[in-house]
C-alpha cells in the first residue's frame, strides 16, 4: 500500500465518519438511523478482494467503535468478516456489473446487522438481540443499497494504486465504479 | 485447476484473532481504561467537526426543503401557505418552549435528590447505535461528570453515565437491556427487587418479586441505595403497569414504565455521586 493510497483512504474514511456522525444520526426512519460505515468493507471487498476487504473492514470497524457504546472491537470483528465474505463472494463475478455494488450492499448490510447483534449477544450483551432487528436490517440495507455506487466510486479512488486479487486495478476500480 | 492462495484466509484469521483479543481485553477491566480513553479523545477531537458540519448542513437542508415546498404551489397558495406555516411554527415554538421550560423548572425541584449536588445537561442526541438505548448530553469531565454517575430527569431515574469525554457524556437509559437497577417497593422499609431494561420502547421488568406479592398498578419502585449500590437511595425508577403470577412461577411477573418520559427528554441532571464502599 503506497503513502498516497493510505492518505486517500484515510480521507475517504474521514468523510464517511463525518457524514455518519452528522447527517445520518439526524435521520431516523422508524426510530432507526442509517449506518453508512457498513458500506466501507463491502465496497472494499468488491474492489480489492477478500484480503483487502477484510483488512479495510477491520480498520474502519475500529474507527466506528470509537463512536459507539457497544463493545470495543465488535465492529472491527464483523467488518473484517464482512469484507472477506463480500470479496470472496464477488471474486468470480463480473465486477463491472452496475448492479453488483447495490446488491452486495443490500445483502451484506443485512448480514452485518444480524451478525453484529448475534455476536454482541454472545459476547455478553444479550440486549443486542432484543432490539427492533428487522427494522434495523431493512433501514440499513436499503439506504446502503441506494448509496452503494457513490461509496464504490469514493473507495475506488482511494484504492486506485492497489492491485486487486484476481483482476487488475484498472478493471476493478473503473469497472466497478461504472 | 489453479492453486488457491492461502493469504486471504491467513489475513482473515489474524484479523479475527486481533479483534477477539481487543474485545476480550476491553471486557476484562485493565484495557478498558485505554479504550475508554481513546474513545474520549476521539469524541473530544470530533466534537468541533460535528458542530461545524451541523452548522453548515442544517441551513442547507432547511433551504432545500423550503425551495421545494414553495416551488410547488401557486402565488396565492404560497402566501396562504406561508401564513399557515408561520402560525404553525409559532404554535410549535410555543409548545416547544413551554415543554423546555417545564422540563427545566422540574429539574430545579427534584426533591428526591435531597442534598446531593447535580449538574444540569441538555440532551444532544438520542443514541449513536441502533443496538443500545443511550443518549448523549452536553456535559463532561470538565463539569465534574464521571463514569457511572446517575442521571435523573423530570420524574425520576433516567440512567447512568457509561462514557465520558471532556465536554460530553453518553448515558445508558434504564430501558437498555444492559441496565439493572436495585430498587425497593412496598411499605417501609420496603422489599428489594431488581428492575431490568428490556430494550428501547419496551416496558421494564422486575426480578426478585416473590409470587403473590400484592402490587397495585401505579406503585412506584425507588432506588434501594444499599451498600455498594450504583444509585443513591430514594430516586423514583418506575411505576407498575401490570403484575401477575403464573401457575408454577416462584416470582411475580411485573411490568413497569419509567417514571421519567424517556422519549421526550431534553434536559436532565447528572447527580455528582459515586457508589459507596
Amino acid at each position: 500500500m503506497t503513502r498516497g493510497e493510505v492518505a486517500r483512504l484515510s480521507l475517504v474514511v474521514f468523510i464517511f465518519v463525518v457524514v455518519q456522525e452528522t447527517v445520518m444520526l439526524d435521520i431516523r426512519i422508524g426510530g432507526v438511523h442509517p449506518d453508512i460505515m457498513v458500506l466501507l468493507p463491502i465496497v472494499a471487498g468488491i474492489i480489492g478482494g477478500p484480503a483487502r476487504g477484510a483488512t479495510f473492514g477491520f480498520a474502519t470497524g475500529l474507527v466506528s467503535d470509537l463512536f459507539l457504546p457497544t463493545p470495543f472491537g465488535l465492529s472491527a470483528l464483523v467488518g473484517c468478516l464482512l469484507g472477506f465474505g463480500v470479496g470472496l463472494a464477488t471474486i468470480a463475478l463480473d465486477r463491472t456489473a452496475w448492479w453488483l455494488a447495490p446488491l452486495a450492499a443490500l445483502g451484506g448490510s443485512a448480514l452485518y446487522e444480524v451478525t453484529y447483534g448475534a455476536l454482541g449477544s454472545i459476547l455478553g450483551q444479550p440486549q443486542m438481540l432484543h432490539v427492533a432487528l428487522v427494522r434495523i436490517v431493512v433501514v440499513v440495507s436499503v439506504t446502503n443499497a441506494v448509496l452503494a455506487i457513490p461509496a464504490l466510486r469514493l473507495v475506488s479512488w482511494g484504492m486506485a494504486d492497489a492491485s486487486t486479487e484476481g483482476m487488475p486495478t484498472s478493471d476493478a476500480g473503473v469497472g466497478a465504479a461504472r | 485447476m489453479p492453486r488457491r492462495s492461502r493469504r486471504p484466509r491467513t489475513t482473515l484469521l489474524l484479523l479475527v484473532l486481533a479483534a477477539v483479543t481487543i474485545i476480550t481485553l476491553d471486557a476484562r477491566g485493565g484495557f478498558h481504561v485505554v479504550t475508554s480513553g481513546v474513545r474520549s479523545v476521539a469524541s473530544d477531537a470530533f466534537s468541533p467537526v460535528r458542530s461545524g458540519v451541523n452548522a453548515v448542513v442544517e441551513p442547507i437542508g432547511s433551504f432545500l426543503a423550503g425551495s421545494i415546498h414553495y416551488g410547488a404551489v401557486r402565488e396565492q397558495n404560497q402566501k396562504l401557505q406561508a401564513e399557515i406555516d408561520q402560525l404553525k411554527m409559532q404554535s410549535a415554538e410555543s409548545a416547544d418552549q413551554a415543554e423546555a421550560l417545564r422540563q427545566l423548572s422540574a429539574l430545579l425541584h427534584l426533591g428526591y435528590l435531597n442534598n446531593l449536588q447535580s449538574v444540569p445537561a441538555e440532551v444532544t442526541d438520542f443514541g449513536t447505535s441502533d443496538f443500545a438505548a443511550t443518549i448523549d448530553i452536553n456535559v463532561g469531565r470538565s463539569d465534574g461528570v464521571q463514569l457511572s454517575m446517575p442521571v435523573v430527569g423530570n420524574g425520576g431515574l433516567v440512567g447512568q453515565v457509561v462514557k465520558v469525554s471532556h465536554h460530553t457524556a453518553t448515558v445508558r437509559l434504564i430501558t437498555d437491556g444492559q441496565s439493572a437497577v436495585g430498587t425497593r417497593y412496598g411499605p417501609p422499609p420496603g422489599s428489594l427487587a431488581v428492575v431490568n431494561g428490556t430494550g428501547p420502547d419496551k416496558p421494564l421488568s422486575a426480578d426478585l418479586v416473590p409470587s403473590n406479592t400484592p402490587l397495585t398498578n401505579g406503585e412506584v419502585f425507588v432506588t434501594s441505595g444499599l451498600q455498594g449500590a450504583l444509585f443513591p437511595q430514594g430516586i423514583p425508577v418506575a411505576r407498575v403497569v401490570s403484575s401477575h403470577t403464573g401457575d408454577t412461577a416462584s416470582q411475580e411477573s411485573v411490568s413497569l414504565v419509567p417514571e421519567s418520559d424517556l422519549n421526550h427528554l431534553r434536559y436532565v441532571s447528572v447527580v455528582l455521586w459515586g457508589p459507596t464502599g
